[in-house]
């Protein structure tokens, strides 16, 4: 899959057809592959295919500085995909001045990430170019989110206190923030300091602020990449979070984000059929 | 003859120090595939071997990333001022690893220059650090390149050298040092051997040529296109001390801290005025560069790198300060088809 991943690749930039592709390289085995963009054909072959290509690329469709560098192509696995999805339909992105290249993936880490587990997305749908044949499993909604059944048992006390112990180590470095496809925003409103909406002190009253305040803005928006439990240096279990809201969305209003696009988001739809149970 | 002591007899002390009050710190597995520099609740929590680096680092205990300046309270027209709890518990950091403990030298010289900051120095006096050499190292580390090495003593008070044999080999560096473990070790004629540590992997002086050259160079902005603007570098970095003065609270009362800031957020350097300096990431990623190998060195004669490590291995898209130098250094000398030094001339 690797050569016709590069030939496609090398294609796609001799005809012009875009200006870089935004994929995954490798030099130091001992790291994951990291995201490079390539802009010149013969560069094509830098590109690498492998399971431990973690990042979501899809982040830097809404950077500036990756803007700049004219139309892009972008490599994405199926949880990925959703994302691109997601932001199509928050019009962050034009579907027609990119090009998605999907790859069949069969999970992720050694051993496999939380996510890939319960994965039923190896074979990307949405992408303009699908490389690579992978089987998509149904799985039953009380499956996919297994990770959370533990933590829902425990008493409300019992929660609070691993909510306690696990933000406690949160120290504001805005990696889940900076690595997530869907936070987007020009400015955060973490960064609106005139005045200070949200503390930037991590203490437990400042950390709860930001990550619950993140959370409700991902709320049936997050598709459950995972980059922010990824990235955080403090190994906080922010897919649990995400998790929570992401089942709630599923049982409320039977909606998963960037699963099809046709569905009208939760946030940006109404129904009168939407319970209103929250509001008593 | 040497001193040495056991693991056993230093794991009590361990528990001794805190039975006594001590805030103890050392390399701890919070969960799993996770180790961190954390205040030890027991002496079974301190881990002594089986990782290479914890994902943060000591200055933890030293610049915490909050700190209460002062407080305030109103009550009608009056406002009550309040200070801080002076830190009077002794701390001790145990297991630290070297390039961690020579962070604090070197970060004494911007905490006492124009100003001494008394909330570092207190922390700095209260604090006694036992470090213990590396055995091991992996791909990010690079301290031989930065003038350091596995058994180097900077900002030690104690030095442990593994003796393969559940003891250590104790080298006292500093009389603090020699107090904390005074009448704990024995006389020995065994002598600790440190494996030789990585392979050095850049030369300071090659970084100052690169960084004296061509400050505008696209160079900067193609080398570090991935970086996501996060802080996890300068947070999990020994050296790395940048803060932010905020207050918080309300009508009634709140306090004036000081929290850890990165010039990796587009923040950092944003003006009252919307006027930005730095506009794009690679301006940030370049100024982190400048600062550690240029500027910093040229004020204080003291690098702020000690090669841990640890912003590549934190970073979500594996960016250092060893891979864009190496990066730079390649780079560059493709395009002189010189050696890197040589950009100098």
């Amino acid at each position: 899959m690797l050569e016709e991943l590069r030939k496609t690749c090398r294609d796609l930039l001799e005809k012009g057809t875009v200006n870089v592709v935004i994929g995954y390289g490798q030099d130091d085995a001992s790291l994951p592959a990291y995201p490079i963009f390539v802009t010149r054909p013969e560069d094509a072959d830098r590109l690498v295919w492998n399971d431990r290509c973690f990042a979501n690329l899809v982040t830097y469709l809404t950077k500036p500085e990756v803007k700049a560098l004219g139309k892009p192509a972008v490599i994405l696995k199926g949880c990925d995909e959703r994302a691109l999805v997601v932001l199509a339909k928050e019009s962050q992105i034009d579907r027609g001045q990119m090009v998605a290249i999907g790859l069949a993936c069969e999970g992720v880490g050694d051993p496999r990430e939380a996510k890939c587990l319960v994965c039923d997305v190896h074979q990307p749908k949405y992408c303009d170019i699908v490389l690579g044949e992978a089987k998509n499993q149904p799985l039953p909604a009380e499956r996919r989110y297994a990770d959370i059944e533990e933590l829902m048992k425990k008493t409300p006390a019992e929660r609070m206190a691993f909510w306690r112990e696990e933000l406690s180590r949160c120290i504001k470095c805005y990696a889940c923030r900076q690595v997530c496809p869907l936070c987007y925003c020009n400015r955060c409103l973490a960064d609106k300091n005139q005045p200070q909406c949200i503390d930037t002190s991590s203490t437990l009253k400042g950390n709860f602020a930001w990550h619950l305040m993140r959370a409700f803005h991902l709320a049936a928006r997050c598709v459950g990449c995972d980059e922010c439990t990824r990235a955080c240096p403090a190994g906080i279990n922010l897919r649990l979070l995400n998790q929570t809201l992401a089942r709630s969305a599923e049982e409320q209003f039977g909606y998963r984000s960037g699963i099809d696009p046709q569905a009208e988001p939760v946030v940006g739809a109404y129904s009168l059929q939407d319970k209103e149970e929250f509001i008593r | 003859m040497s001193e040495i002591i056991s693991q056993e007899k230093l794991r009590r002390l361990v528990g001794e120090w805190i039975a006594a009050g001590k805030r103890v710190g050392g390399p701890r597995r919070v969960k799993s595939g996770l180790v961190l520099y954390a205040a030890l609740n027991n002496a079974g929590e301190l881990l002594l071997d089986g990782f290479i680096h914890p994902a943060n680092s000591i200055k933890e205990f030293i610049f915490p990333r909050h700190e209460v300046l002062y407080s305030y309270r109103l009550e009608g027209k009056k406002i009550a001022l309040g200070e801080p709890e002076p830190l009077s518990a002794e701390q001790i950091v145990v297991g630290a690893r070297p390039c961690d403990a020579a962070a604090l030298p070197i970060l004494d010289h911007v905490f006492n220059w124009d100003y001494r900051d008394p909330f570092f120095n207190r922390r700095r006096e209260m604090t006694t650090v036992v470090t213990l050499a590396c055995t091991e190292h992996d791909n990010q580390c690079f301290c031989t390149s930065v003038g350091l090495a596995p058994d180097a003593t900077a900002g030690s008070d104690v030095l442990l050298v593994d003796l393969g044999d559940g003891s250590y080999e104790v080298r006292f560096v500093t009389d603090k040092g020699r107090k904390l473990l005074a009448g704990q070790t024995e006389q020995s004629s065994k002598v600790g051997q440190v494996p030789p540590g990585p392979e050095p992997k850049l030369d300071p002086k090659d970084i100052r040529a690169i960084l004296d050259g061509d400050f505008d160079s696209p160079l900067w902005q193609e080398l570090t296109l991935r970086c996501m603007g996060c802080g996890a570098c300068s947070y999990s970095c020994p050296t790395c001390h940048c803060f932010d003065i905020v207050d918080e609270g309300n009508a009634r009362g709140g306090v004036r801290a000081k929290n850890w800031d990165a010039c990796q957020f587009g923040l950092f350097t944003q003006h009252a005025s919307g006027h930005n300096p730095r506009t794009v990431q690679g301006q940030r990623q370049r100024q982190r560069l400048y600062h550690k190998f240029s500027i910093y060195p040229a004020k204080f004669g003291a690098i702020l790198c000690t090669g841990c490590g640890n912003c590549t291995r934190n970073c979500p898209v594996s960016l250092g300060v060893l891979t864009v130098i190496r990066e730079a250094a390649r780079r560059i000398e493709v395009k002189s088809g010189k050696p890197a030094a040589a950009t100098n001339t």
